[in-house]
């Protein structure tokens, strides 16, 4: 029970905390306009880096955004990790590794938890004589198995190998702190205590199972392996929003509300809103530079 | 001395004399890929290196910072740099960069994708001090040393490992002064992270909170442009005997008789200049009034304080400075009662006017700012302007300018309107929002003390000369066909008279360097003598 109680625990903090960091980004106050082209909404001109800028009293015309190019772009970055992709390959291979992994991973938990369901639905996946014959049982199970495993590896090699290079190359050495490397260890040894369990039961039945459990509120069994697995996953789950690996978190704020926050302060817009209500701010501290005065914080 | 690829971060408190010395910098091309064609490295003056902090590179970027002479001094330097780096971090006193500075402190990657886009680490041939990344991870440390439980409780296991002291500081605000804020960097950046705005945070805590900035920025900068409308300290009056040289000499050079419009009230377009451009190029100016006034636009110039100096040199180094002029300027407009304020070939005017300061006003203090490329395409494209390409028929290439391109999104204007009145015109390699800065981005252009220059040169100007060289690589050796570099900011301007001059490119090359305008007006089929000079004779 205790391990059912934790496993909740963990997947209830990572959703907690990652959210409260989200909070924390969405709820500073608004930004002096930093952007960085190309910006993907520009319409018809993202592809070239151009703006709004580009027409004569553009303020009078209508504000053409692309939200597709903007999906585009956010895929490309999601889906492929685009600009390492580009900018970094050697990187690339295993990162990306790390990162499909992770992504199919999560697949892989959708899955489970669908198998679950159809299982608790009366639909199991195995049977005596082996996978389920019915088109759905099957599906689920081989997806399942495909993911999870070629996930689980993906994500090892990648962040193991991403922990060697780090270990091996001068200059990446000399950037990452004894803390970057605890957390692809961290990820590399959750991945191999989950080998270690997948190797006694190819088939993630113990998965689906955990599923069940989870959803009926019935105590999980485990052997000692899978208790140390879950254990570690749990921990890794709550570690995650903590640590800088939250990027997931960072990176939205970063593109949409950074480097692609174009909007401009026009008159009656959201925006100006805003500015308003920022020019009655009064901080209560200011810089102590003999050419700065109290009151003159809220700067731009 | 460490030798350069093997410093890391921790490296930046080490005492002694100084950390790094330039090595083998980045080859250009030919015809400069032999050593002997550009000067030697100079080693800095014994005055400077006891005075100020030579001991980063050798180099002297902030002339105000000097060492301390009493222990109580440099406790003093040091809590005061504590103070403003808890500043930077606080909503109470950083509203406006809060959110973009913290993403960006905290979850850089150390993938190390941004050190290949930086064309200062690059052309140092990759000194490693000029890795992006580098002056990131010295604020990251100390920051987190002193600022963080988990660095104050776990220390270096998360990278807390830098101690302060008036050496490691002042190494670290130099540092900041090694980097032209292009953004090129957070470009590519897979997490959209950007070193520009940390290197852009330390100048801020250095003149916010320590009162030290290089002279030519503020003292002679902002400070300077609030006492008397102009960073170049021009008046009214001479404002005025410039407008009215200006006009003597069109008439001069093209014949024509023109009255540059002077506060008038209610006119469509507020026209504002660097008034640098007065100074040294005043033909930029000239060829804006011939073709403002051939397009019959409805415009004005103002001799106003704040109202004929367009330049904004907050948006450097110190917000608050930023905000006390672009508030100023915009009243100049206000007041004027004109529809538009139109900024001409100034890159950072363009950024501080129509984006930084984009959110500052609201109702009728907020006078639309646009850029001048839209209505000079516009000009050229519906044939309002009378123009003769042929004219025009030498190798052309064009310098996109950071501020107006990268961090405005103005790309194409201006190239159209090369396309259509330069049948030579090439790109440089990488362009557009892509581009390297000219090197003088920041303020590196304007400060001209010490050896600094050298480094403006050597370093972050090199790789936009191997630029120019590619382009012209078909007629670069041959002196008698004239090559322009056509680069539409006052800024860049000034770095290309430096950076040729440095090289002897002109002398030896025939490579001159000049706004879009003039070009322009050099195509004017109505105009009988060239308009540039080095067509002249
Ligand atoms: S590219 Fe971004 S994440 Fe990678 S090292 Fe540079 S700043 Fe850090
Ligand atoms: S902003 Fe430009 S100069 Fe500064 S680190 Fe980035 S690429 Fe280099």
């Amino acid at each position: 029970m205790l391990l059912l109680v934790f496993m909740y625990i963990s997947l209830f903090a990572f959703i907690i905390l990652s959210l409260s960091k989200a909070m924390k980004y969405a709820k500073m106050p608004m930004h002096s306009r930093w952007e960085l082209y190309p910006v993907p909404k520009e319409k018809g001109r993202g592809e070239y880096g151009g703006s709004y800028y580009e027409e004569v009293k553009w303020w009078e015309k209508p504000r053409e955004t692309s939200l597709a190019g903007e999906i585009k772009e956010m895929l490309k970055e999601m889906l492929f990790i685009k600009n390492l992709f580009i900018n970094q390959r050697p990187l690339w291979w295993l990162s990306y590794a790390l990162h499909l992994g992770i992504y199919l991973l999560a697949l892989w938990t959708v899955l489970l938890f669908i198998g679950a369901i159809t299982e608790i639905a009366g639909l199991p996946m195995v049977t005596e004589t082996g996978v389920n014959k019915h088109w759905w049982a099957a599906l689920i199970y081989y997806c399942t198995l495909f993911t999870g495993s070629i996930g689980t590896i993906l994500a090892a090699v990648g962040a193991g190998g991403l922990f060697l290079k780090r270990v091996f190359n001068e200059t990446l050495k000399k950037y990452t702190t004894p803390q970057e490397y605890f957390n692809l260890l961290f990820i590399f040894t959750v991945l191999v205590t989950g080998l270690i369990v997948w190797s006694s039961d190819p088939a993630f039945n113990y998965g689906r199972d955990i599923m069940k459990r989870l959803l009926t509120f019935s105590a999980i069994q485990a052997d000692t392996a899978l208790t140390v697995h879950i254990v570690l996953l749990g921990l890794l789950l709550i570690y995650i929003p903590l640590s800088k690996m939250s990027h997931y978190v960072g990176k939205y704020f970063t593109f949409h509300k950074v480097l692609w926050d174009n909007d401009p302060n026009l008159p009656g817009s959201e925006v100006e809103n805003k500015v308003k209500e920022a020019g009655r701010f009064k901080p209560s501290k200011s810089w102590s530079a003999p050419h700065c005065k109290t009151g003159e914080t809220n700067s731009q | 001395m460490v030798k350069n690829r093997d410093l890391k971060p921790q490296d930046i408190g080490r005492p002694g004399e100084q950390l790094t010395k330039l090595g083998k910098l980045m080859e250009l091309p030919a015809p400069y890929d032999d050593p002997d064609m550009e000067p030697p490295l100079t080693e800095p003056k014994d005055s400077w290196k006891e005075k100020h902090c030579a001991s980063l590179d050798g180099y002297i970027g902030i002339d105000t910072l000097t060492r301390p002479q009493t222990k109580k001094e440099e406790e003093e330097f040091v809590k005061k740099f504590l103070s403003g780096l808890e500043k930077i971090f606080s909503d109470e006193t950083n509203r406006n960069f809060i959110q973009p500075l913290l993403l960006s402190f905290e979850y850089c990657a150390k993938c190390n994708t941004c050190s290949e886009a930086c064309h200062v680490y690059q052309a140092s041939g990759k000194n490693e001090i000029y890795r992006p990344i580098f002056r990131s991870e010295v604020l990251r440390k100390i920051a987190k040393k002193y600022f963080t439980k988990s660095g104050k409780i776990l220390g270096r296991f998360v990278g807390a490992d830098i101690n302060v002291n008036w050496e490691t500081i002042a190494r670290l605000g130099e540092l900041a002064y090694r980097c032209n804020l292009c953004r090129r960097c957070a470009q590519t950046c897979p997490l959209g992270l950007d070193n520009a705005l940390l290197a852009r945070e330390i100048r801020k805590i250095f003149s916010q909170e320590m009162g030290i900035a290089p002279k030519p920025l503020h003292e002679k900068g902002t400070m300077l442009q609030l006492k008397t409308g102009s960073t170049t300290g021009i008046t009214k009056p001479a404002l005025l005997d410039m407008i009215e040289f200006i006009e003597e000499e069109i008439e001069e050079k093209t014949g024509k008789k023109i009255k540059i419009p002077i506060d008038k009230k209610g006119a469509d377009i507020l026209l504002v200049h660097n008034a640098g451009e007065f100074m040294s190029w005043p033909e930029n100016p000239a060829a804006f009034a011939i073709l403002f006034e051939e397009a019959g636009l409805d415009w004005t110039l103002s001799s106003e304080m704040m109202g004929y100096d367009n330049v904004n040199y907050g948006i450097w180094y110190d917000d608050l400075q930023a905000k006390k002029i672009a508030l100023q300027q915009f009243k100049v407009a206000k007041d004027l009662g004109v529809n538009r304020i139109v900024i001409g070939e100034c890159g950072h005017a363009h950024k501080a006017a129509a984006v930084s300061m984009d959110r500052i006003v609201t109702g009728e203090d907020n006078i639309p700012r646009e850029s001048f490329l839209p209505i000079l395409w516009d000009l050229v494209k519906t044939k309002k302007l009378k123009l003769d390409p042929s004219k025009n028929n030498f190798p052309v290439t064009l310098h996109d300018p950071c501020n107006v391109v990268r961090m405005m999104g103005v790309v194409q204007p201006q190239r159209n309107i090369l396309k259509a009145i330069c049948p030579q015109f090439r790109e440089m390699t990488p362009h557009g929002v892509h581009n390297y800065c000219c090197g003088g981005g920041s303020g590196f252009a304007i400060m001209n003390y010490m050896n600094f220059p050298e480094f403006r040169n050597k370093v972050s100007s090199r790789m936009k000369f191997k630029q120019i060289l590619d382009a012209f690589q078909d007629t670069v050796k041959d002196p008698g066909i004239p090559k322009y570099v056509c680069a539409p900011c006052s800024n860049c301007k000034g770095t290309m008279r430096d950076l040729l001059e440095y090289y002897g490119a002109t002398e030896k090359f025939n490579i001159h360097y000049g706004g879009l305008v003039e070009l322009t007006v050099n195509a004017l089929v109505d105009i009988k003598n060239p308009f540039l000079e080095f067509l002249q004779e």
